[in-house]
Formats: C-alpha cells, sequence, structure tokens
C-alpha cells in the first residue's frame, strides 16, 4: 500500500474520531486546499498572468477554506477573514521590496545540478514566483493566529457587553501575546526540519558562515521564515483592533436602532 | 516628536537600558554588515556601471520562448590587494531569471578576479554570488522590532528561544557530523528533548501549565513517530520518492525521519500548550469544575485547532515546492509523474505532522486532567 494513502487514512480516521464533523471538515480542508495550490502553480505557469495577483487571489481562496469552510461564516470568522486579507496585503509589499533587493529568486547552485536535464528559460519570472512562495508558505499560520485571537475577543465580548473598544482592545492584546511565541515556534521547526538535509550538507562540505549566510538557498529559507514571523506577528494588533472596532460599533448601532 | 517624548517618560529605568542596548546593537551591526569588505577572503565588488550588450530571444522545443541579455558590468573592488581598482565583468541573464540575475547599481557581488599577465591592462573576473548578509540583517532586525513592539516582554522571549533553539540546533548537528557512529535520530530525540523543555519553558515560565505541556509534547512527538515508522515499514515506503530529496550526503532514510521529527515538534508544542493553558484556565475560574465539563471544553478547544494547526504544516511544506513544480510543467513533464515526484515527501511530512498535531489533542487533555487532579487532591 502507498505510504501517502495510508497516513491519510490514519489522519482521517484520529480527525474523525477526535473531531467529529468538524474533524472531517477539517480534513477535506487540506483536500482543497491542495486543489488550490495546484490550480496556482498551474496558472503561475503561464507568464501573461501576473503571479502576485494570482497570489493574493489564491490567498482568499485558502482563507475562505481555512475559516469559513472549517469554522463556518459568523462575526468572529469574518474579522479573521479581513484582518488576513489586510495583513497578506501589507506583507506582500514588504516581500515584493525584499525579493528585488536580496536577488533570492529561482534556484541556488546546490539544486541546479539534479535540474541539468531541464530548460530554465520558460519566460516566467520567478522574482514574482519567490514572492509567491514565501506568501504560500506564511499563510496557514496567519489565518491560523487571526482566527486564535479573534475567537477568545469574541468570548470577552460575549461575557462583558458593556466592555469599551479601548479595553476589548487591550485584553486582546493580551491574549494575543500569548500565542504569539508559540506560532512562529511552529514555522521555525517547520522550516528546519524540512531543510535538515541542507544543513547537514552546508556542515559536512564545511561552507564558512559567510558561504552559508551569502548563498542564495539558505538566505532565500532564512529570508522565508523571517517574512513569516513578521507576518504572524503583524496579523495580532491588525486581527485585535479590528475585531474592537467591529464589535464594539455593532453594539453602537444596535442601541441606536 | 511629543510621542516618542510621553512614551520615553512613561517607561521605567530598566526599559530604557534595554532599549539602549538594543539600539547599539541594532546600529552596530548594520555599521557591520555595511562595512565588513575586509572580513571576506574573496574579493567584493559594487557595480558602478552597466551596460546591456547583446540581446537574444531563444525558444526551447517545449514552445518556451525567453529573452537571453549580455550585460557588461564595470565594478569597484572593495577589499583585498586590489581593493579600489575597477574591475570589468559579463552577466548573462534571462528574462525570468531562474537561475541568473540582472545586476544594477549599487549591487554588490563577490567576484573571481583573473590573472592577467600584463600589468596596465583592465582587470576582468566572473561574478560568483551575492552579497546577500545586509539584507539578512536587516529584515532580522524588522522581525525583532516588529515582535518587540507587538508582544514586548513576551516577544523578547520568544525571540530568545528561537535563537536559543537555532544555536542549539547547529550544536546537535556538530555531534551528529563529528560522531557518525551516533544515530541521527537518537540525536535528534535529545535534542527534542531540549527543545520542547526550554520553548515552553521560556513561554510560559515554571508551572503546572508547562509541565502538563513538556509531557504531552514529548509524547505526542514519539508516538507519531511511531506511527509514521510503522507505516513506512508496512508499506515499504512505496509511493514516497527519495530520488527527489534534495542535498544528500548522508544516508537519505534517516535524514528524512529526522526531519520529520524536528517538523512536527513545533506544532505538536503549540497544540500541547494551548490544551494545557486552557484548561488550567478553566479550572482556575472554577475551581470545582467537573472532571467531565473539562473534558468536554477540551474536546471543544481541540476541535477548534486542529483544522488551521495542519493547514500550518501543510502549507509551510508544500509551498516550498512550487518553483520546481513550476519548472517540471513548463518543461512538459506529465502531471501525475511531476506531483508524485515532487510532492511525495512534502506530503508524508505534512501527513504525519497532522497526525501528531490531532494525537496531542487527547494526550494533552488527559495530562492536564491528570495535572489538575493532583493539584485539587494538594487541596
Amino acid at each position: 500500500m502507498n505510504v501517502l494513502v495510508l497516513l491519510g487514512g490514519i489522519l482521517f480516521l484520529l480527525m474523525t474520531i477526535i473531531g467529529g464533523r468538524k474533524g472531517v471538515r477539517s480534513f477535506f480542508a487540506l483536500f482543497f486546499n491542495f486543489a488550490v495550490i495546484i490550480i496556482t502553480v498551474i496558472l503561475l505557469c503561464s507568464p501573461e498572468i501576473n503571479p502576485v495577483i494570482v497570489t493574493l487571489f489564491a490567498c482568499v481562496v485558502i482563507s475562505c477554506i481555512n475559516l469559513f469552510y472549517i469554522n463556518g461564516v459568523n462575526s468572529k470568522t469574518k474579522t479573521a477573514f479581513l484582518s488576513t486579507i489586510i495583513c497578506i496585503v501589507i506583507l506582500l509589499l514588504f516581500i515584493i521590496f525584499v525579493t528585488n533587493k536580496s536577488m533570492i529568486q529561482g534556484f541556488g547552485e546546490e539544486e541546479i545540478g539534479e535540474l541539468g536535464a531541464f530548460s530554465l528559460l520558460v519566460e516566467v519570472d520567478f522574482v514574482k514566483i519567490a514572492v509567491s512562495v514565501i506568501i504560500m508558505s506564511t499563510i496557514g499560520a496567519i489565518t491560523d493566529t487571526a482566527i486564535a485571537v479573534s475567537s477568545p475577543m469574541r468570548e470577552i465580548h460575549y461575557h462583558h457587553p458593556d466592555i469599551s473598544r479601548k479595553e476589548l482592545f487591550l485584553s486582546g492584546l493580551s491574549i494575543a501575546r500569548d500565542i504569539l511565541g508559540t506560532s512562529a515556534n511552529t514555522l521555525f521547526f517547520a522550516f528546519f526540519g524540512g531543510y535538515l538535509a541542507l544543513l547537514i550538507w552546508f556542515k559536512d562540505l564545511s561552507y564558512s558562515v559567510g558561504d552559508i549566510v551569502n548563498s542564495k538557498i539558505f538566505s532565500a529559507e532564512i529570508i522565508t521564515i523571517l517574512c513569516a514571523g513578521i507576518g504572524v506577528t503583524l496579523v495580532i494588533p491588525i486581527t485585535t483592533w479590528i475585531t474592537a472596532y467591529f464589535f464594539v460599533r455593532n453594539k453602537e448601532t444596535k442601541e441606536t436602532v | 516628536m511629543n510621542l516618542v517624548g510621553s512614551i520615553y517618560k512613561k517607561m521605567n529605568s530598566k526599559d530604557k537600558v534595554i532599549i539602549a542596548i538594543l539600539l547599539c546593537c541594532f546600529i552596530g551591526s548594520v555599521i557591520f554588515v555595511f562595512n565588513n569588505y575586509s572580513f571576506y577572503e574573496k574579493p567584493i565588488a559594487k557595480v558602478v556601471h552597466t551596460k546591456v550588450e547583446d540581446v537574444v530571444k531563444v525558444s526551447d522545443i517545449n514552445g518556451n520562448e525567453d529573452t537571453l541579455y549580455t550585460q557588461h558590468i564595470i565594478a569597484k573592488l572593495l577589499n583585498g590587494e586590489e581593493k579600489e581598482k575597477e574591475i570589468h565583468l559579463t552577466n548573462e541573464y534571462s528574462k525570468s531569471k531562474a537561475y541568473d540575475h540582472e545586476f544594477q547599481i549599487g549591487n554588490e557581488l563577490f567576484v573571481k578576479i583573473d590573472q592577467s599577465e600584463k600589468e596596465d591592462e583592465d582587470l576582468t573576473g566572473t561574478i560568483q554570488e551575492v552579497k546577500r548578509d545586509k539584507y539578512l540583517l536587516l529584515i532580522g532586525w524588522v522581525f525583532i522590532f516588529v515582535l518587540l513592539i507587538v508582544g514586548k516582554k513576551q516577544g523578547l522571549f520568544s525571540f530568545i528561544s528561537l535563537v536559543f533553539n537555532a544555536i542549539l540546533l547547529s550544536y546537535a548537528l556538530d555531534i551528529y557530523i563529528h560522531n557518525s557512529s551516533q544515530s541521527l535520530l537518537w540525536i535528534c530525540g535529545i535534542s527534542v528533548i531540549l527543545f520542547t523543555v526550554t520553548s515552553l519553558l521560556l513561554a510560559n515560565g515554571l508551572n503546572e501549565k508547562t509541565y502538563a505541556a513538556i509531557i504531552a509534547t514529548l509524547l505526542g512527538t514519539f508516538i507519531s513517530l511511531l506511527i509514521t515508522y510503522l507505516v513506512l515499514l508496512v508499506t515499504g515506503e512505496k509511493g514516497l520518492r527519495y530520488e527527489e530529496m534534495q542535498f544528500i550526503t548522508r544516508p537519505y532514510r534517516m535524514v528524512f525521519m529526522a526531519g520529520l521529527f524536528l517538523g512536527s515538534l513545533g506544532a505538536v508544542m503549540d497544540v500541547a500548550i494551548t490544551m494545557s493553558s486552557s484548561i488550567f484556565g478553566l479550572y482556575e475560574k472554577n475551581n470545582y469544575i467537573s472532571v467531565k465539563a473539562l473534558i468536554k471544553s477540551g474536546m471543544e478547544i481541540g476541535k477548534d485547532i486542529m483544522g488551521t494547526m495542519t493547514n500550518i504544516l501543510f502549507f509551510a511544506y508544500v509551498s516550498g515546492s512550487i518553483p520546481t513544480l513550476i519548472l517540471y510543467f513548463k518543461n512538459a513533464s506529465p502531471f501525475g509523474y511531476t506531483l508524485s515526484l515532487t510532492l511525495s515527501l512534502e506530503l508524508a511530512r505534512a501527513l504525519a505532522g497532522g497526525i501528531g498535531i490531532v494525537l496531542t489533542i487527547p494526550i494533552g487533555l488527559y495530562t492536564t486532567l491528570f495535572f489538575v487532579n493532583r493539584k485539587r487532591a494538594r487541596l
């Protein structure tokens, strides 16, 4: 039996037993997201379409799947969705600037050997693809943080309906600080686990610190981790502010009606 | 300026000292990295003049059209014996820039100087690599400042724990490389324990919440690793395409397992700490809450985080393969073959990590309950 089928089967079983109906939805969300990534890659292959716009569109669809499909459409997922999109746009501008300056696009010299059989002149703008890769690596973590902040804030607002906007904002921020480190940590270990072979390679071939730091593949990896870290940190104040703004405004409009 | 002044007045002296130290580090490191040319042995040159000399349109058998540019560059050497002299370089780049770069005035490059016989001739050379250290440093500082502004003290702690883990990882790899007799999995196992203990202690301090999270994390990662190992054993690793694994200098199966182990650790830790702190939170609010109610709320929280957590790992792993996928598709590789070749390992990692995350939900719940009950018995 195929490894992936068996692992997928075990995951499905566990998610169903532990998560019930929501677990089943979470499992299918993985499939939908996989389909979105493949469609995005196919769209990125045609040079006429701007990769940044494709990525932004893919991010909107992925956030819809992660937030609305798994958790349902309600006030906390709506604010989380809005914050995710705002954060992605800000991050996108930063990353476009960074990739243009640091020239980390495409493939490094360590990777090029095994791609030798392929033509590398394929019209697609790899600088913009690099932007897309960084954003797509982070989108899962950004939606996770956004919902993790907005959902306890709704609980606070529910238990203390008279809370002022500023108080709600501050208590949201104090909850958010507790989860700040864990999201960054999750991404950090995921990337280092994925690139363990590369790190061993650098050590085995005794690269100097200067060689490692300036090599395309290592700096691309570190820049991805740092941008992901900036993304998951930045989404915290954005979500807190937007949630506080909408929840307390909702109350005011209700009173005037 | 008034705003800065009022913030400055609000801070106590300890904060002021920390901010002063940070600013000194920031300014010092930026000055260093912009003037560290003499620390590199390789010659570094700064581009002062560029001119496109030749433009050629090319196409390949798969109908991809691209444009090749030949760029003549004059650069000024910044270090070594030939410092301040000008060097002539030729750079070929394509419109798609998959493996090449277009250089502009101000870019700094590592170059190899050609040996010339004549004294008065212009220096020529070849471009080897782009100097990227300053960008890494600047982005790193942006991250640190965002982390500190948003997270204040917790931000500082999470940064310290990231740095500490990076150093620990590097040290563990050194041990592995110098003692090849030691299995990578054993070294990883011990470092996983260290990673877990330090990250969770730094994030939450010394208390029952942290102890419960540490035990749940370790149980969760080891059990999920065991399941993955059994799956690989039962299926005979059918469907995994190790040939696409890059940078292999060591037994690839071991490296893959160790990477899988490390990769899911962060996510499992995240789940464990979420479970333990929310259950302890419920208990502290109401000391007489029944075990049944705790289990029910705990499972609800677990269901909420399950979906988004598995997606974090999924995107972090699969997105890195996007450029390779594009290259395969543009070179007319068959669809199914490309997917199985480029994504099998990444998907296996994501699924194994997902199993770890889901398993940690009940494990975290019952470990925390054990600590809650112990605390209750003491009262």
